[in-house]
């Protein structure tokens, strides 16, 4: 696409033992993003995510980093890579395997071991340093992993399913490094199928499904493009009067209810305001009522619904 | 190749290796056992100036006394002569339980029957004890053969000299000439250099293996393998486990040559007497053997570690591990199978095949070597064989590792293997 892209990839395919991970998938990640690879389990973003660092050769396609295709491995030092599935060396104290994997990616010893010490007193791991990984909780080791990935200070960040498995707190914990890392001019490509933490820190996304992309552009674009006026609508706890209303086909083309709190897609033409007046009219106790854009989630089931519906929608509520 | 990766991955194979108990634990007992089978004897012989023994003499008519002297002039057995005159049912009782209460080891029965017969009975606590029997029954025989020869008339002066006492020295001629060494020392250390290599090579062999099954199954082989290409990291890590059995060979080195040097005060410490010492035959190890060994065993270390880095690379866990290992560690036992008849014939035409088949060499070729004259065109053959399959076998092997460390899900066959090494 443009020089400035960080990566680029340009029609890849790949198929394993008969059935195709990624067909023909086109993406470019602009410099300084952060970029959402999003879709229901087994639609290719780990076999994309695989291809882009170099560890399975595309079939067909090519894949550009930093504007060549020399490989993941070439600029590995520019890169850093957190796997989807997790792992350690579980006898290795925790310092020395930071060391280890930071000289991998040509640092020096003596700086990787500074560099380590700074992560781990401000992931507040300053008093495991010197234990073995193996006596870390689950929590604390998918910590120290991700220092692994940032230590080397890496222009590309590259994290598979980055937030799964990770309580409340170091979720957190993880979004704030990664909003701080994206302003120092960090790009960043992570992979997800939680469209509520992918709505609140991208900036780019690309929606995948069965190996072929959906869509993909700037979030901003995506939600316009994707068209129709949103109201966002909640009740009080057990009112079941505003139902009638909201199965109107002539007010509402789309529905995604919650229980308590709905997002209505509105049929064309129709005015927000009249769906107001009719839900005030049903004696409704609402409790917010709010023209809003179309979520990432809505946008995800409409599209990846529309492609294949079942498979989607089951990987998206198992999740929920 | 980039050095300065390949060095971190061989620092971190050998560091964490090093710190584990299981290398200080086996470090430690190596030489322990190697000084307990050289040095034990001779401190065990010392003990307690051997068995105690009672010849109960039943009328023998002076035998008792001659098997008793002969028995004493051995020095190996604390003798008594007990006589029986009327009831040698309770003496028999009551030696039984002096045996039982440890006063004493056990007790032969001399009658002129026995005599007559050639027949005689012992009975004691150390019957199990194959070196006391086998002096004993030296003993009486000889007192035996006397006494009959005696009896025929012939004078007891040439019955003496025909007596006396053979020796066999077995020195073993090298191409130095001489060396003052004996067969069985000869024999010890060539048994002792097969042993130590074929450790070294399955133990180390099997440490890369598991290295491997560890990565792939923490799956820090998808991180490792984004910044290192994987035939930097089976380099580093054969080198990291390989330096490894060499420092810790080098530590046994060392030690040996340090007791060595002290030997005459460590017999000292031990209360050994320089009679004793004398039994405790030091073979001379040879700067050349050095050498040899060590080039068997890099050569042989590398090219069996190649082969369980790919049984690791193929497999998902070491539990499957164990089963996958097996044509590897088959190879291995092979060579240990071959290891007596390498020894008895080290110059016959099966040893001297054997030491050129490169995956016996690494451990048939230094037994030969050591127990015998080895051509030196034998030797170049044999390394040079070795040297070229091993660069064969690690050129496929690495193939085939490349492949298989991103594999998971059902075990590969051979021929699925094969095609690995061949597209990849």
């Amino acid at each position: 696409m443009t020089n400035d892209s960080v990566v680029d990839i340009e029609r890849i395919t790949k198929r394993f033992a008969g059935h195709v991970a990624v067909a023909e998938l086109s993406l470019s990640v602009p410099r300084g993003a952060v970029y959402g690879l999003l879709g229901p389990n087994g639609a290719g973003k780990t076999t994309t995510i695989r291809m882009t660092m170099n560890i399975i050769i595309p079939d067909e396609g090519s894949v550009r980093l930093f504007g060549d295709d020399l490989g993941g491995r070439h600029h590995s030092a520019r890169i850093g890579y957190l796997p989807e599935e997790r792992g350690l060396y579980k006898k290795m104290k925790v310092r020395d395997a930071l060391i280890f994997l930071a000289e991998t990616k040509g640092v020096a010893r003596v700086a990787a071991g500074r560099k380590a010490d700074r992560w781990l007193e401000r992931l507040d791991l300053g008093a495991w340093r010197l234990r073995k990984i193996e006596e870390l909780s689950k929590g604390m080791q998918q910590k120290v992993q991700f220092i692994s990935t940032m230590l080397h200070e890496p222009e590309l960040l590259i994290l598979d399913e980055p937030f799964s498995g990770l309580d409340p707190i170091n979720q957190q914990e993880l979004k704030d490094i990664i909003v701080e890392l994206s302003r120092t001019g960090t790009t960043i490509i992570f992979s997800t199928h939680q469209m509520d933490v992918a709505e609140k820190i991208c900036d780019h996304v690309c929606i995948i499904a069965r190996g072929r992309k959906v869509l993909d552009g700037r979030l901003a674009e995506v939600k316009r493009e994707h068209g129709g006026v949103h109201v966002a609508v909640a009740f009080e706890e057990g009112d079941e009067k505003a139902v009638p209303v909201l199965a109107d086909r002539a007010l509402v083309a789309k529905l995604d209810d919650s229980g308590q709190y709905a997002e209505v897609a509105m049929a064309d033409g129709a005015d927000p305001q009249r769906l107001l007046e009719r839900l005030v009219a049903s004696g409704a106790r609402l409790r917010r009522f709010e023209h809003i854009e179309p979520s990432l989630h809505r946008i995800f089931l409409d599209k990846v619904g529309a492609e294949e519906a079942e498979p989607a929608r089951e990987a998206v509520h198992g999740r929920a | 190749m980039d050095v300065r990766k390949v060095a971190a991955v061989v620092r971190r194979e050998f560091v964490e290796r090093v710190r584990t108990k299981w290398f200080i634990i086996s470090t430690v007992l190596g030489p322990i056992f190697l000084i307990g089978i050289t040095i034990l004897p001779a401190v065990l012989a010392t003990r307690g100036g051997g068995a105690r023994v009672a010849l109960v003499d039943e009328g023998s008519g002076g035998f008792a006394n001659r098997l008793l002297a002969q028995l004493q002039s051995d020095g190996r057995f604390a003798a008594s002569v007990v006589a029986s005159a009327s009831a040698p049912a309770a003496l028999t009782d009551s030696l039984t339980r002096e045996v039982q209460a440890k006063r004493l080891d056990g007790f032969l029965e001399v009658t002129p029957a026995a005599l007559e017969s050639g027949r005689f009975e012992y009975r004691g606590r150390n019957v199990a004890s194959i070196r006391d029997m086998e002096l004993l029954k030296a003993a009486v025989r000889q007192a035996v053969t006397v006494e009959r020869l005696t009896r025929r008339g012939i004078d007891p002066g040439v019955v003496q000299e025909a007596q006396q006492r053979i020796d066999l020295a077995t020195l073993r001629i090298t191409r130095q000439g001489a060396t003052g060494e004996s067969g069985e020392a000869t024999f010890f250390l060539a048994y002792i250099v097969g042993f130590i290599l074929y450790m070294a090579i399955f133990l180390y062999g099997v440490n890369v293996m598991r290295s491997v099954i560890e990565e792939k199954q923490t799956r820090i082989i998808e991180v490792l393998v984004s910044s290192l290409r994987p035939f930097e990291l089976m380099l580093g890590k054969v080198i990291g486990v390989g330096g490894v059995g060499l420092f810790q060979m080098a530590i046994w080195g060392v030690t040996a040559a340090v007791l060595a040097s002290y030997a005459q005060a460590l017999f000292g410490v031990l209360h050994v007497t320089p009679e004793q010492a004398a039994q405790v035959q030091m073979p001379a190890i040879g700067l050349g053997l050095v050498a040899l060994v060590l080039a068997y065993f890099l050569l042989g270390y590398l090219i069996y570690s190649a082969l369980f880095a790919v049984v690791g690379a193929s497999v998902n866990t070491e539990s499957e591990a164990q089963q996958a290992q097996m044509p590897v560690t088959m190879l291995l036992v092979v060579a240990i199978v071959l290891f007596p008849m390498v020894l008895n014939d080290p110059g016959g035409r099966m040893a001297v095949a054997m030491g050129i088949v490169p995956f016996f060499s690494p451990i048939i070729m230094p037994i030969r070597y050591t127990a015998s004259e080895v051509p030196t065109g034998e030797v170049a053959v044999s390394l040079a064989v070795l040297a070229v399959s091993t660069v064969v076998v690690v050129w496929v092997a690495a193939r085939i590792y490349r492949v298989g460390i991103l594999m998971y899900g059902k075990r590969p066959n051979v021929k699925e293997l094969l095609r690995w090494a061949r597209e990849s």
